[in-house]
């Protein structure tokens, strides 16, 4: 066999990794619930709501990623827009409005991230910093003067049960994956994103305008937010401080988890988040159900970290370089 | 530039500062530093934000960016009162024993994400998500995810957070050290020329791996330092912070990291990051002096739109003087 073949085949057989932790995840979570004797369809519904928000806001954060940049403030952003979303319903009594406020809302964060960083230069991540504690300030405000400093502000359960089953659920996330599929692989623009992120001045000098893909990429992953944000409010129509707080990060975890490089470019996946964010779910709950102890979430939390430093490491073994990365 | 127009360029930013924010606190009838204790205060805040920018700038500036600095001091700061508390019960010399320990193990764990880095060769952005995870997981796990507060709440950690002398010395022989290690050793000289020159640098012969270590040891003990300055001057330490929950710490450290580095233009970068905390510390007076006024989330938000209104400054000033020469 040629070197050229074998090192094919063997970045073909890490490709697929993250699929096959996945799944093998999947299959081990099964058998966990099963052992412990609790209901497998109970437990099932719990990580797809748990893991479709992620999926949903970390895809819209690939287009963000794949331009070799990061957002840390999209948690903050689907607070805000479920915060407002919740206000709106409670003063107008219009599920069709308090949609539209959360799509708006997560649509003009993310505009305002990028025209700060295409417009005013300033450096996408650090805007995402700032604005990441603007929302989240605003949103702990709102909360807090609302519902107090212990509660927090809710909508009626009836107002949002229709939309709460899985298949309801799956089918958003079926639609917007194609949708985000289609842009991403398929269109020019999904194809200059990645040649902004593999190359900048490159595609500079070839007449692709960066700051257009950058506002096209925020937009996306607004999208995802405001559709995150109802998510979360049809698996618990409340919102404390703490809603989405971790997400920002999680994203992280789950387009890394899913095989893609943080630096993004042309190795970019659109199905990492996907695949990531419910096998970062699903380690998770697996560990918390096996831990039963009242350290259980920090040794969880160590663990399901080693876990993805390991595949991360694997799935990353043809890109080493001399020189440490940066 | 002479050496009078140098110290007046560096000193501008802080006196206006000061000015502002005098005139503001005057109107309420008061001034920014009212009494002794808030002078106290003054000086163990502006420690607390000048080491913190300085650990943050470190490896920000040879492009690794570090999510877990804040995960470090809390980590230092829980072993190092676990540890003095259980040999002292905290009795004379506590605080001298909790510092020196917390610095060594913020040391240790500096070392311990920086040999994960070096090992294994994943960009530093990914290996810090993990190394923070890691440690936040341990510190929940050695507290159970509570405060820790009889273990800091001795006369003898009341002694130090009560006089601005021990933060002030600290200020000192951090800062002169800052100033040897990186500008008067061979250790800087190749930090400065991996900074600017990573390929030419390693071919020159640096040894890189050595010179990541000892930047990842030095960060490491600046963040025990504040995680210790941080026990003294909130008398407890929240052991509970899970996903993430450290790393806010650092994002205090933005806004000061950029002012530093532009006044740097006229002064030592690390002189700039004192003069920097110095303003910070003012407006965290003055918050005080606002308390009544100006909540936590309209601290957040004033501290963030600062952040930005500053960067596009920073980012635009080409721009901008073309404008007013029009």
């Amino acid at each position: 066999m040629s070197k050229l073949k074998k090192f094919k085949n063997t970045q073909m057989l890490i490709a697929t990794l993250p699929l096959v932790a996945l799944i093998a995840l999947f299959f081990i979570f099964c058998g966990v619930i099963q052992t412990y004797g609790y209901r497998l369809d109970m437990y099932l519904q719990i990580v797809f709501n748990e893991a479709v928000v992620l999926a949903v806001v970390a895809t819209g954060a690939i287009f963000i990623y794949t331009l070799g940049t990061f957002d840390i403030s999209l948690g903050a952003s689907t607070l805000f827009a479920a915060t407002l979303g919740v206000t709106v319903y409670n003063k107008t009594e219009s599920l069709a409005l308090m949609i539209l406020v959360l799509f708006a809302t997560g649509i003009a964060c993310s505009l305002f991230n990028s025209v700060l960083a295409s417009v005013f230069n300033i450096p996408a991540f650090v805007t995402t910093v700032a604005m990441m504690s603007v929302l989240s300030a605003i949103a702990s405000q709102i909360i807090t003067t609302d519902g107090g400093a212990l509660g927090g502000i809710s909508i009626p359960s009836s107002v949002v049960k229709p939309y709460s089953g899985i298949g309801f659920k799956a089918m958003l996330l079926i639609i917007y994956f194609a949708v985000c599929f289609y842009v991403f692989q398929l269109t020019k623009t999904g194809r200059r994103m990645k040649f902004i992120g593999g190359n900048p001045l490159c595609a500079s000098l070839t007449g692709i305008k960066a700051n257009k893909y950058t506002i096209i990429a925020f937009t996306m992953a607004g999208i995802g937010v405001g559709l995150g944000a109802f998510l979360t409010l049809t698996y618990t129509p409340s919102v404390t401080t703490q809603t989405a707080s971790s997400i920002g990060m999680n994203i992280f975890i789950a387009i890394v988890f899913g095989g893609m490089p943080i630096s993004g470019g042309p190795r970019s996946k659109i199905y990492a988040a996907l695949v990531g964010g419910f096998s970062y779910m699903l380690l998770n709950d697996i560990l918390e159900i096996v831990i039963d102890s009242s350290a259980a979430y920090g040794i969880t939390q160590v663990i399901s970290a080693l876990f993805f430093m390991a595949v991360v490491y694997i799935t990353s073994m043809n890109y080493r370089t001399q020189a440490l990365p940066r | 530039m002479s050496t009078l127009k140098k110290i007046i360029h560096s000193l501008a930013i802080p006196v206006l500062v000061a000015a502002i924010l005098e005139g503001l606190c005057l109107t309420q009838g008061q001034n920014i530093i009212t009494n002794a204790k808030s002078f106290d205060n003054f000086v163990v805040y502006t420690a607390i934000v000048m080491i913190t920018t300085m650990a943050l700038s470190i490896n920000l500036n040879s492009g690794r960016f570090d999510f877990s600095l804040g995960s470090m001091a809390a980590l230092s700061s829980v072993i190092g009162a676990e540890i003095t508390y259980s040999a002292l019960a905290g009795g004379k010399g506590s605080a001298a024993m909790m510092l020196i320990v917390t610095v060594a193990v913020g040391c240790l764990l500096g070392l311990i994400s920086g040999a994960i880095y070096v090992a294994l060769r994943l960009p530093p952005i990914i290996t810090s998500l993990g190394v923070t995870l890691i440690y936040e997981g341990i510190m929940y796990t050695i507290t159970g995810g509570k405060y820790l507060m009889k273990e800091v709440q001795n006369s003898s950690m009341s002694a130090f957070a009560n006089t601005w002398v021990y933060a002030f010395i600290i200020i000192l022989v951090v800062l002169i050290f800052m100033v040897v290690v990186f500008e008067k050793t061979t250790f800087g000289y190749d930090y400065a020329a991996l900074k600017s020159g990573q390929k030419v640098s390693i071919n020159t012969g640096i040894n890189e791996v050595k010179n990541a270590l000892i930047c990842y040891g030095i960060c490491g003990a600046l963040m025990g330092l504040v995680g210790f300055l941080n026990a003294a001057r909130n008398t407890t330490i929240n052991g509970g912070q899970l996903n993430f929950g450290s790393i806010a710490i650092m994002f205090t450290a933005f806004l000061p990291m950029f002012i530093g580095g532009y006044i740097s233009q006229y002064c030592n970068e690390k002189m700039g990051f004192l003069l920097a905390a110095i303003c910070m510390s003012l407006l965290n007076s003055t918050f005080a002096v606002f308390s009544n006024q100006v909540t936590a989330s309209m601290q957040s938000i004033i501290n963030a739109v600062l952040l930005v209104v500053f960067l596009i400054y920073l980012n635009n000033i080409n721009v901008i003087k073309r404008i007013f020469k029009r």
